[in-house]
């Protein structure tokens, strides 16, 4: 039966067996290759996009459980050209080295701005706990989550 | 060769008018240089492309895996070139012999050695290009080119006013001689080598447009996965694959040299048929071990053979004999994965008796090898092209990966992606060796009078020399590529470069002691191994620091002064020791439950000391804080050396913390990251980084962080509790 989802604000339909990752939906059936694979099993965050606004692991995702609802990828997240300041933070900290975690780690930041747009270190170290970066990156992700919401010191 | 080259290349030019002109070397694709009329696009060597529309392009032999060197060696000929980093376009280099690194005669990317090796060649690749942009100009303007000057990209006339951008110049600048020894800017000239630079890959992969290997689409593409053998050496005796073939979107159900494959439509399909396959194993020559008995084959190896010596002086018996107290530990490490958060996976296309394959490999050349293993073609029948890679770590050296994709595409002909799930990453890997190091210090008059390090484990080439000694030689037939492999291990020191996996970081012991004796017992468990990110040096910095700190507390000294006294003639190892020392305020006083160790090690040509302070907390060991201090010669990126050492430091940790592959009936009993764990954001230290002045030339920075922190943790947990740990991983 066909599937639909609402992805970067275009409603897409699929015809595809309901059991299947929300992630190779993405990736393959509508092309958005930023959502990377990690694990398979939610444990590293490599896959994570919005549902509804709040991260999801899409690697562990029955594509059945977000039927008609609303996804935000990495290609979203700067949706006509202008960076998402999280985005321009991570480019002015060099953030990424290898990079393949950082759509993952983009998207979980982001969702903890738009909820709490002063976070403490504390917050953010608990919000990004999630995401593994095997190069460790993990100084500058902070530093650069703190420049765009705007304070340095832990609270 | 180096040369040969130019100076061919410089007569046929200036012979031929500059005609497109292509080298070639037998049984290698080659690059092609010159001028291009159609194009309008200028190749000056096999670094560059200019462009009439004023395109840069820079050819990246040195794959990008996080280490930097897309911008790293981009600043180097953008330096000469004389216009800015981010004016030029990398692009990934084919497999050719021009992009081999000269230093293992393959196109290998590792052993930190992409900007020591890029140094000359492509500093001088970009003042050629250059000089010959000037002369070109300076013939268009009927002016001396020594008047002119060039900035941004553009050729200055004399007179202050006119200016020509490279673009313009392209065709003429193509006719010029080629400069055989083109004069170097001296530092005070530079403007982007030692200044932090903008990473030039941040934007593509901050927007998710980077590609990686796992990204390349093909049309038509189909996927395919590989059930591999639980146990190390185990093949395929049967497998029934009635009720996979009728499943959706299947394609092709078939036996491999690793295994057998599925082949479907999608990637899900592939991974659901594939728990419907059930696959006999012939498990007569598989490995029956458990760590356990790695590492009592290693214990008997040890007992029955002191080992090769690599390196004495003095009388190390002697000291013994005549020792007041002898120090006589063993220290045990387990295999590591590697564990890129880029699965292994390559993509390939076989059609017309060619196959192309996309991969994120370390070593393309290698890579051809492996393909052409896998079907029935040769390595010039072969094209790799490379991608961004998402972590390489030392794991894409090996090629396996590429031989399993070639063999799908050359049976199923049509494009078709290959990937590992994580599961199959963790176990079918090929390890950082376990190792095992026995070590003596004689004691005499409250000081150490000798040094004795037995390291018994494998050598990594024993391994690798399959694949690497075909690919120095690929026009060699086929039939000829395991006698290649074994004379190539046969020759070592002779033919091929000494392996120095197993005892580098042991043998060169910078202290000074009056006596000293490196051993290396050689025995293999028959258990995968490659490279991991420092190789030998990430078991031999631990096993020689830990030492060190074992002898300092033995002899009741304090372990800092107890190392610089003996450094008296290493004044790089000195000043990082000291400089670290500071940093991490050692000897100033700790809140109770926390305690500091510390350590120093060299690699790759670069100088790291650490202090690590930690504690332990509700049974888990907390580290809070680790200062470094690093020399690593001539600055090309600080912001870089920095993020390397950070990195470096954080995947040591890793190893210390919770790093061990286990072995039961010889399967891997690790499968994921809850059970190979990775350090999160919520156990990072504190890190400070100083980079010491220095205008020695560069040397590598990818890999030299890890070393010191592993044993400097140790040697941290040993101050807090009194307990001297001598296995890895630590615990609490």
């Amino acid at each position: 039966m066909p599937l639909t989802l609402t992805v970067n604000g275009q409603k897409r339909t699929f015809d595809i067996e309901d059991d299947t990752p929300l992630l190779w939906v993405i990736r393959d059936e509508l092309g958005l290759k930023g959502t990377k694979f990690g694990c398979g099993a939610g444990l590293c965050g490599a896959c994570t996009v919005h549902l509804n606004g709040a991260p999801v692991r899409s690697c562990s995702t029955p594509i059945r459980l977000v039927a008609d609802q609303s996804i935000t990828t990495i290609e979203g997240l700067a949706p006509n050209g202008t960076l998402h300041a999280l985005q321009q933070a991570w480019i002015d900290h060099n953030v990424p080295q290898c990079g393949y975690c950082q759509s993952g780690q983009l998207m979980t930041a982001s969702h903890l701005l738009a909820t709490n747009a002063s976070p403490t270190e504390a917050d953010i170290v608990a919000a990004m706990s999630g995401n593994i970066c095997r190069c460790g990156t993990y100084s500058k992700i902070i530093a650069a989550v703190q420049s765009v919401a705007g304070q340095k010191e832990e609270a | 060769m180096e040369m040969n080259r130019r100076d061919f290349l410089k007569t046929s030019i200036t012979g031929s008018g500059g005609l497109l002109l292509a080298l070639s070397l037998p049984g290698c694709a080659s690059v092609e240089t010159g001028y291009n009329a159609d194009q309008q696009s200028w190749v000056p060597n096999a670094w560059l492309e200019l462009t009439a529309d004023d395109d840069i392009f820079f050819t990246l032999a040195r794959v990008e895996m996080g280490q930097g060197t897309y911008t790293g060696l981009t600043t180097l000929i953008a330096e000469e070139l004389d216009v800015p980093p981010n004016r030029i376009q990398p692009r990934f280099a084919p497999a050719a012999p021009e992009y081999r690194n000269p230093l293992y005669k393959l196109q290998l990317t590792g052993g930190s050695t992409s900007l020591s090796t890029s140094w000359e060649p492509l500093r001088v690749a970009g003042a050629s290009a250059h000089r010959m942009l000037v002369s070109a100009a300076a013939k268009v303007w009927k002016v001396e080119s020594s008047q002119c000057r060039t900035r941004e990209g553009r050729v200055l006339h004399p007179n202050g006013q006119d200016s020509l951008a490279y673009g313009q110049l392209v065709a003429l600048a193509a006719v010029e001689p080629v400069p055989s020894a083109p004069t170097l800017k001296t530092p005070d000239q530079w403007q982007y080598i030692g200044q932090p630079m903008q990473r030039l890959d941040a934007h593509a992969k901050v927007t998710g447009t980077a590609e990686y290997g796992i990204d390349v689409e093909l049309p038509g593409m189909v996927y395919a996965v590989v059930t591999r053998p639980p146990r190390v050496g185990g093949r395929v005796k049967s497998f029934d694959a009635n009720g996979v073939r009728t499943m959706p979107g299947v394609i092709e159900v078939f036996e491999i040299d690793r295994g057998v494959a599925i082949v479907a439509d999608k990637y899900w399909r592939a991974r659901k048929a594939q728990q419907a396959l059930t696959v006999v194993w012939d498990d007569s020559d598989a490995l029956t071990l458990s760590s356990a008995d790695v590492m009592t084959h290693y214990r008997t190896a040890a007992d029955a053979d002191g080992g090769e010596s690599e390196r004495s002086q003095g009388d190390m018996a002697m000291a013994l004999a005549t020792a007041d107290d002898v120090l006589n530990v063993s220290y045990e490490q387990p295999f590591l994965a590697h564990a890129t958060l880029e699965p292994m996976n390559a993509t390939a296309h076989y059609t017309d008796g060619h196959i192309d394959v996309w991969a994120p490999t370390q070593a393309p050349d290698l890579g051809c090898i492996a393909a052409a293993r896998a079907t029935d073609l040769s390595p010039d029948e072969v094209t790799v092209h490379t991608t961004f890679i998402g972590g390489g770590f030392g794991r894409r050296l090996t090629q396996d990966y590429i031989g399993e994709v070639a063999a799908v595409a050359y049976r199923v002909k049509r494009p078709v992606k290959l990937l590992w799930s994580r599961e199959e990453d963790t176990r079918h890997d090929w390890y950082r060796p376990a190792m095992l190091h026995r070590l003596q210090a004689s004691l005499k008059d409250g000081d150490m009078t000798g040094w004795q390090h037995q390291i018994v484990g494998p050598q990594i080439l024993d391994w690798y020399v399959r694949d690497a000694a075909p690919a120095q030689y690929p026009w060699a037939p086929k039939f000829l590529y395991n006698t290649l492999g074994s004379v190539g291990l046969m020759a070592e020191g002779i033919a091929t470069p000494k392996d120095m996996s197993a005892i580098e970081g042991a043998v060169d012991y910078p202290y000074g002691v009056d006596n000293l004796s490196i051993r290396h017992t050689h025995t293999d468990a028959g258990i995968p191994v490659t490279w991991w990110r420092s190789v030998g040096h990430s078991h031999n910095g631990f096993a020689v620091e830990t030492f060190m700190d074992e002898i300092a507390h033995k002899l009741g000294q304090d372990p800092l002064a107890f190392r610089r006294q003996r450094l008296e003639r290493e004044p790089r190892h000195l000043a990082v020791l000291e400089r670290a020392a500071e940093l991490g305020d050692w000897g100033r006083p700790l809140p109770a439950g926390r305690a500091r160790g510390i350590a120093l090690h060299r690699s790759f040509g670069t100088y790291v000391a650490q202090v690590v302070e930690a504690s332990i907390r509700a049974g888990e060991i907390h580290v809070h804080r680790v200062a470094c201090a690093v020399d690593c010669g001539q600055v090309v990126n600080p912001e870089i050396v920095r993020d390397q050492m950070e990195s470096g430091i954080l995947f040591g940790l890793t190893a210390a913390l919770y790093g061990q592959i286990t072995f039961e009936n010889g399967a891997v009993q690790e499968s994921n990251f809850h059970d190979y764990r990775l350090l999160r954001v919520n156990a990072k230290p504190e890190m400070v980084v100083e980079i010491i002045d220095s205008a020695a030339p560069p040397s590598g920075v990818g890999e030299p962080g890890l070393p010191p922190v592993i044993p400097a943790l140790g040697n941290a947990l040993f101050a807090l509790t009194g307990e001297r740990q001598r296995q890895l991983p630590l615990r609490a």
